[in-house]
């Protein structure tokens, strides 16, 4: 089965975003903060990683980032948000995001994104 | 609610008032919410959803959502190649005969009977992925709204709870609620965009109002110093320019002049400009106290066309130029460069004429005294008539009388060299 966990802040998207990789036959967990997301992450061990930039409760998706790929550098994590600067681009790339996608985003994009990410995953094994 | 007759009229009506009513309203969006919450009560599908054209970015956003299977605000956006922006925008679903509609059971049932195999491969590809894109978000019926042939928004409509398909008149009435919704918007945008241009144009006008007049004091402080520097250099006058202007100021007070508004100022300036033309005057001929030849005599006339011209870029001083153009011409019609007589001459320029010739006999006399006030009546009084309006003489004597005695002996630091 294909895991998948989405991090964001806001219920309505989390929500959206369960039904809709749900009927494609994922898995998936939803998590609404920083740490909220690190015990789902080692709970549920996801194959990809849906992750938010800006969340409340002092713990950003970048050091979410940080830490999950320290610890499974083999997770592959979606940056997915609104912010747009080239500096939190850059950092998410350094801390080793797979991908940094802004919203409003193209649905189309991001699915075909996440199986590609699964794709390459199953190809590893 | 559709099955309710009465009910389905009285919901109709209401939403076409409210549509008609966005027309004239300068912020449809809220009225565009108005819209989806009320299809969302009233039919309850899994959602109700408009998209509309952010022309800036080239991309249509979700403005507002409801129902179950509500898309949340600000996560999804349809670029220009999406399916169903391509769908609207080219294609227009003839070969369905679904023209400015899509509905996704329709177009199910045509991939479905083989109907389309006869399309080319591309065709049959967009079908497809029109399709799915209905799919991925729950989309039964989807609506395009259009302005002079230019997509710029569509109405997204879920299911029915009884899953039963849309009418026909359902699907029209969908029609004319978002082609209303499209003129709405459309005409919000333009009625802000005029409005943003009109203050926009006023801004800049007000700015070039600003500027011209900027320059224009600029100009008359530059001609001011100028009209100082002439008559400092001028062997008849010692005294400031602004004693001129002071004197002029008064007697046409006592002359009972109406110095309101714009008035006070051109006889303010015609007093302190009217010999600016001097700059133009060799130094040999102005500072010849005396005796000037009938060549020199002339050449110091033309001290007054030359004030004009200079004068002339101030297109607020039409008036001053006239004062600085008659402040030689004499009472009896002697004077120069027109010849003019009496009242022909500006009120002005008869007053600059008196208050001149007093300032510079005045001022020419080593000791400002008494005597020397009374010199300087004296000779205004001989030329009174002939060269000056006895008017203005009278009044200016009245006026020094007066002054001297509210001034008591200050009176003469009127007359201090600058």
């Amino acid at each position: 089965m294909k895991k998948l966990l989405v991090v964001d802040d806001e219920v309505e998207i989390c929500e959206f975003l369960k039904a809709f990789f749900e009927e494609r036959d994922y898995e998936v967990l939803t998590a609404r903060s920083g740490p909220e997301a690190l015990e789902a992450v080692d709970n549920f061990q996801p194959h990809v990683i849906l992750l938010d930039i800006f969340m409340p409760g002092g713990l950003d998706g970048l050091a979410v980032l940080k830490r999950i790929k320290d610890r499974y550098p083999n997770i592959k994590v979606i940056m997915v948000t609104a912010l747009e600067t080239r500096e939190k681009i850059e950092e998410a790339m350094r801390f080793g995001a797979d991908n940094y996608i802004t919203k409003p985003l193209s649905l189309e994009y991001l699915e075909k994104d996440v199986q590609e990410k699964i794709e390459v995953l199953s190809g590893n094994r | 609610m559709f099955e309710r007759r009465p009910k389905k009229i009285n919901y109709q009506t209401v939403l076409r008032d409210v549509a008609r009513s966005m027309v004239r309203l300068k912020r449809p969006e809220r009225l565009l919410k108005l819209i989806t919450r009320y299809i969302d009560r009233e039919l309850g599908l899994s959602h109700t959803s408009l998209v509309v054209l952010e022309e800036t970015r080239d991309r249509f956003i979700f403005v507002d959502s409801k129902g179950s299977r509500r898309v949340p605000i600000g996560l999804i956006k349809f670029e220009m190649n999406h399916p169903l922006v391509l769908w609207f925008r080219a294609e227009k679903g003839k070969e369905l005969k679904c023209e400015d509609f899509l509905q996704r059971s329709l177009l199910a049932k045509g991939l479905a009977n083989g109907r389309l195999k006869m399309l080319v491969p591309e065709r049959r590809q967009l079908y497809e992925k029109v399709k799915k894109a209905m799919d991925d978000l729950k989309i039964e019926l989807a609506i395009p709204g259009y302005f002079k042939r230019t997509l710029i928004g569509l109405l997204l409509l879920g299911e029915k709870k009884d899953r039963k398909p849309f009418t026909k008149s359902e699907i029209s009435f969908f029609q004319t609620l978002t082609q209303d919704c499209s003129m709405a918007v459309k005409t919000a945008e333009y009625h802000r965009s005029l409005i943003d241009k009109n203050v926009e144009l006023e801004r800049q006008l007000k700015e070039i109002h600003n500027l011209r007049k900027k320059e224009q004091e600029t100009y008359y402080e530059i001609m001011r110093s100028l009209a100082q520097e002439v008559h400092a250099k001028d062997p008849l006058t010692y005294g400031h320019i602004n004693d001129v202007e002071y004197l002029g100021l008064k007697t046409a007070e006592e002359l009972g002049l109406d110095l309101t508004g714009r008035k006070r100022d051109i006889l303010s300036a015609g007093l302190i400009l009217h010999d600016v033309g001097k700059i133009g005057i060799p130094d040999q001929v102005l500072k010849k106290p005396t005796g000037l030849s009938g060549e020199e005599r002339e050449i110091m006339k033309t001290h007054v066309d030359k004030g004009v011209k200079i004068l002339e870029p101030l297109t607020n001083f039409k008036e001053v130029i006239e004062i600085v153009r008659t402040h030689h011409e004499n009472f009896d019609g002697s004077g120069y460069p027109l010849g003019l007589k009496g009242d022909a001459i500006p009120i002005e320029a008869r007053i600059v004429s008196v208050v001149d010739a007093f300032h510079a006999i005045v001022t020419s006399r080593c000791y400002r005294s008494n005597r020397s006030v009374e010199l300087a009546f004296d000779e205004l009084k001989k030329c009174s008539g002939t060269q000056f309006d006895p008017q203005v003489v009278d009044a200016l004597i009245r006026m020094v009388h007066k002054e001297k005695v509210r001034r008591g002996s200050g009176f003469f630091n009127l007359f201090t060299p600058s």
